[in-house]
This record gives structure tokens, sequence and C-alpha cells, in this order.
């Protein structure tokens, strides 16, 4: 079924487009050219923040905190297994799949620790990444409770991807 | 976001002076060499997108699509001008999907629409970045794809609670911020 969730959808707003007499190819032409320029002008934001999340993946610094915040982590529910990819989730998405991946051939992709990791990878996106993205093209430099709140949310994805997993 | 970037740097850079030190520059030139690389995938699927996107706004698809989620939008993001709110709309209803390629240039154009220019976040603004980092998704289909390259006997069957959880997350969020928006209006009246 899902296989067919996007082709058709696509197909779908060619005819659509088609059928209101829009120019389809000229259409997708303007709307390609944008994202040279938007590619161009997020460059140096991600750059600055791949350098910090390649930083403390290296110097260890995220399996340390992981192991600091262990205790309180499976106080709430999460397992020491996936401290590690609840703390650097937020950071990077490449960086929580290649750990996601790593939890599948030790730990098993069918048991609990695997299923839970993959709800916590699949039900939230990465706090910060997404956070430079967005204001990158703006002049904002407060922010507010936007990140608090975000990653207080994705802790409770967290929290809750580890009961779910337990029950179903 | 500035001092938390300034401190895990600092610290991982005294960790790795203790530990390693020729490996720091290095690092720093894989991380950007990774970026340039994930910059160059990502300008391919943004061009894919933004094509598609073009292709629905001129046919008017956008038009209806906010129409049918205002009601929905105004409640979280307040009174925003009509462009703005076509453009929200479009990209909850691609995080929705599942289209994050599509979401992101989409979320951009509309932050740079909702920014006052006063250097600080407005209430709309907030309530973006946290709609998209906690995305809906209906399909996490790149976890899914790891998890049968990963050999599991049942791929999917972490489909029904990531959805649960999913909605969960995002309505944790965009609560906790309308709390924080009320008690400080709240603030406001008493002072």
């Amino acid at each position: 079924m899902s296989v067919y969730l996007l082709p058709v959808l696509i197909l779908l707003i060619f005819v659509y487009a088609k059928s209101k007499k829009v120019n389809v190819y000229n259409s997708f032409i303007n709307g390609a050219k944008q994202s040279v320029g938007i590619v161009v002008s997020i460059f140096p934001y991600l750059v600055t923040i791949m350098i910090m999340v390649q930083f403390i993946k290296i110097s260890g610094l995220a399996s340390l905190l992981a192991k600091l915040v262990s205790p309180l982590f499976n106080l709430i529910g999460i397992p020491t297994e996936l401290c590690e990819l609840v703390l650097l989730k937020p950071f990077s998405g490449n960086g929580s799949l290649a750990i996601l991946n790593d939890i599948f051939t030790t730990y098993g992709v069918d048991s609990y620790i695997g299923r839970s990791a993959s709800v916590i990878v699949g039900s939230c996106d990465t706090v910060f990444y997404v956070t430079t993205l967005y204001c990158s093209q703006t002049k904002v430099k407060k922010l507010l409770y936007a990140i608090p709140v975000a990653l207080i949310a994705t802790l409770a994805g967290a929290i809750l991807s580890c009961l779910f997993c337990r029950i179903m | 976001m500035n001092k938390i970037w300034f401190w895990l740097i600092i610290t991982s850079i005294c960790i790795l002076l203790y530990l390693n030190p020729e490996i720091v520059l290095p690092t720093m030139m894989q991380a950007s060499e990774d970026t340039l690389k994930l910059c160059l995938s990502l300008c391919a699927i943004y061009s894919v997108w933004m094509g598609i996107l073009q292709v629905m706004e001129d046919s008017g698809i956008n038009k209806k699509l906010s129409k049918l989620l205002s009601p929905f939008t105004k409640k979280i993001f307040g009174n925003v001008d009509e462009v703005t709110n076509e453009l929200l709309c479009m990209n909850i209803s691609c995080n929705i999907l599942g289209m994050g390629g599509a979401a992101t240039p989409l979320g951009m154009k509309a932050m740079q629409r909702l920014d006052d220019g006063s250097g600080k976040a407005n209430r709309p603004m907030i309530m973006l970045i946290i709609f998209a980092s906690t995305s809906m998704q209906i399909l996490p289909t790149t976890v899914i794809g790891l998890r049968i390259t990963a050999g599991s006997e049942s791929a999917s069957n972490i489909i029904l609670p990531t959805i649960i959880v999913a909605i969960l997350t995002t309505f944790i969020g965009i609560g906790l911020a309308l709390i924080i928006e009320k008690l400080k209006k709240g603030k406001k009246k008493t002072k």
C-alpha cells in the first residue's frame, strides 16, 4: 500500500495541474530553480552544527553524558542501551540512524530495545537541525522557549516509545 | 543555541586535547566535507520537491489545502497573512505525508515571512519550530527501510506505535507552548 502513496500523489498533482491549464513543465523549472539558492544559504549553518555533532561523537562526550544520565533515564523508563540514542537524536539525524543500526546489530532488530529505538527515531525530528535550518533565513537570535519545549517533547516521546513498545 | 554550541565544542576540544590532539582539525574538515555532500544531496532533493510544490501552487492546490486547514492553523499560529498561512499549511501537510524534503524549504520561507526583524522569535515562529521538530509522520519510511536491511521479521510492526508517539509528542510540544503563552499573558496583565 504505502509504496503507492507518494507516486500516485505526484501523478494526481500533475494531472490536476494540467486540467487547470497550468504549464507543468515551466512550473516545475521555476520551483526547482530556487533550490540552489536555499542550499547555498543554509550551508554555513549546517557546517557549524555538523562540526559540533562530529566533535561530541569523536571526543566520547556523547557516550560520557549518556552514562551520566542513564540512572535518571532508567527512572523514567528509558533503558540504558538507548540513552546515547536519545541524547544524540536532537542533534543529528544521520548520527542517530548510525546508532540505530548499531543497536540493531547488537541487540537484534525485533528485540524490545530494537523496536523502541526504531520508534524513537521514527517519531521525532532532529530538534537542533530543524531549528538551525528554519532560523538560517531570518534575523532571529533569541528563540525564547522554543528549544526547551521541543526538547521536553522529544524526551517525552522517548519515554512514550519505550512504554508503547512494552505494551504492543 | 549559541551557548549550547559553544560549551559542547569547548568541552569536546578539551577532551580531545587530552586524548588525541592530532584529530581536532581533521575532524572539523571532515565535518565540513560531510556537510558539503549532504548539501549536494539536499540540493537534489529540494529541486525535485520544490518543482512539484511550484506545480501545486500554480494549480491552486495550495489555496484549497490552506482553506481546509486554516481553522486548525489559526488556533496554533494565531493570525498570520494569507500567503504565510498557505506556506504553514503546506509545511504541515508535507510533514505529515513524510515529505520532509519538501517541508523544509516551505518552513524556511514561512519563517522568513514571519520574521519581524526584532531579533526575537515571535509566537508563530516558535510554534512552527516546535511543530517541525516534533513532526508527525504517517510513514516512518527511513526507519522501516533500515529495519528491512537489518533482517527484521516484522519490519513494519513499529508503524502503529510510531504514529501514536509522533502525534502525542506534537500535542505535548504545542500544549506546553500554549501554556507558556497563557502564563506570559497572565503576567503582563498583573503588571
